[in-house]
């Protein structure tokens, strides 16, 4: 139900956006997120685009993720990106 | 059982063993968002719990949280001639006090499943000589998408498009539940997608008057443990976001106006919880003329929960869905009793359907 999905926007016409994630294409509302333009990622739920994406929060998320498993031992060599065949791909990561 | 496909496996490893290191704590931490449910037991989360530790889910599927008499109400109106129910999917197999959606459309009611509600206006621009009534379930997340539906309908002047709000929203319910003081709640895994409209700040007052910390979280299982991490970790109760890349202290403005320009707060009944005050979303005065429940008036009479089941319970973190005595036996998820199991986000769907259980009744852990 609460289900969102990070998708590209590639084109828009007035509120009317399409979107594109991992070869999908769909049109979305951006009436709530008036502030989104071409080639952003936004949050899509329910046919509403409810949120852009910073795509610097990547970073900034991995960073704080480094800090938060400190303890744990040091030897890995970092997160593996093993795809998730039954999700979109995230391109905000 | 070990975390399934994951898009970073060795980054759950290390929060794994971040996790471990915290040694024996006892926190009793709780989900309030469906789609956490689905990725706790989808990904064998609380496998991985240092001892001491549970993560137990509460009320956070809106289908589940439906009270049986407003499905009787939904199901009343399905019954009306010319008029077409536009749903979420996962209501079309909830039972109602007799009957449910699928009941209906069986027996000859017009009951067509959308993916946004934006659909259902289109719909009901393209048969004008239908009546349609878009059933409005959800929580934050999902109510700014009905009330820009809304708005799309009232632009075109359709004079045949209408929505029953059963809109509810989670402060109030995260309130209802401490001050129940039923079970002991440590800290929330506070919803990600309803977060990113409504803030983080919504949910302070858990901290500053209950004394109980949350992070708002991301859906990935590397998320939820970053999350439980953060938990752990708080020296003293706080309101963090783990889920930083789309959620803000403030959330999406716009979205919330639009809410509060098409919705008003009412009272809500809860199923689990009874009623709680000003949890509901009701259309406002200016829209009061799409507000399904004045153009049709249905008679629903008295509701009735299906014997034995605990759904109630099982919402309000109590019990786990091994201990209804339904579970698995009568109730499965292709012969539902009650919502948490049918609903695709229900405790005891995610339940049934990621993790081994040993019947009878009284689980394995």
């Amino acid at each position: 139900m609460c289900l969102a999905i990070p998708m590209r926007i590639t084109a828009t016409d007035g509120a009317a956006a399409t979107i594109e994630a991992d070869g999908l294409v769909q049109t979305t509302s951006l009436m709530l997120v008036p502030e989104a333009r071409v080639g952003d990622f936004v949050l899509v739920h329910a046919g509403f685009a409810i949120a852009v994406l910073e795509s610097d929060d990547a970073t900034e998320r991995l960073a704080l993720f480094e800090e938060i498993v400190a303890m744990a031992t040091d030897d890995e060599t970092g997160p593996s990106a093993e795809p998730d065949a039954e999700r979109p791909h995230d391109p905000s990561i | 059982m070990t975390p399934a496909s994951s898009a970073d496996t060795a980054g759950v490893a290390r929060l794994a063993a971040a996790l471990a290191s915290v040694g024996h704590l006892e926190r009793t931490y709780m989900e309030v968002c469906g789609t956490h449910t689905m990725a706790v037991s989808r990904y064998g989360l609380r496998d991985l719990l240092p001892p001491g530790m549970r993560l137990v889910s509460g009320p956070g599927c809106p289908v589940c949280v439906t009270a049986v008499g407003d499905l009787d109400v939904v199901v009343a109106l399905s019954r009306l001639p010319g008029v077409t129910i536009a749903t979420f999917g996962d209501l079309v197999r909830v039972p109602s006090s007799r009957s449910s959606l699928a009941g209906e459309r069986a027996a000859g009611a017009d009951v067509r499943v959308v993916y946004s509600p934006a659909d259902a206006v289109d719909l009901a621009a393209a048969e004008p000589e239908r009546q349609f009534v878009l059933v409005g379930i959800g929580f934050e997340t999902t109510a700014p998408t009905v009330a820009g539906a809304l708005l799309l309908a009232r632009e075109r002047d359709l004079a045949n498009f209408s929505v029953l709000s059963l809109h509810k929203t989670m402060p109030g319910a995260l309130r209802a539940l401490l001050d129940s003081g039923e079970s002991r709640i440590d800290g929330f895994i506070l919803p990600g997608h309803v977060s990113v409209v409504t803030g983080s700040d919504c949910y302070r007052f858990l901290a500053s008057e209950y004394g109980v910390g949350g992070v708002v979280a991301g859906f990935e299982a590397h998320d939820v443990l970053e999350a439980l991490l953060m938990l752990a970790r708080q020296q003293r109760p706080a309101i963090e976001i783990g889920y930083r890349r789309a959620v803000t202290a403030t959330g999406n403005r716009v979205a919330q106006e639009v809410i509060a320009r098409v919705f008003s707060p009412c009272d809500a009944v809860w199923r689990g919880l009874g009623t709680i005050p000003g949890s509901g979303l009701r259309l406002s005065d200016e829209f009061r003329a799409y507000a399904a429940e004045e153009r049709f008036k249905v008679a629903a009479g008295a509701p009735e929960e299906p014997a034995g089941c605990r759904c109630g319970e099982v919402l309000r973190g109590v019990i786990d869905p091994p201990d209804c005595p339904l579970f698995g036996r009568r109730c499965t998820p292709e012969t539902p009793v009650g919502a948490c199991m049918v609903s695709s986000e229900g405790a005891c769907a995610a339940h049934y359907r990621y993790r081994a259980f040993d019947l009878p009744a009284g689980g394995d852990d």
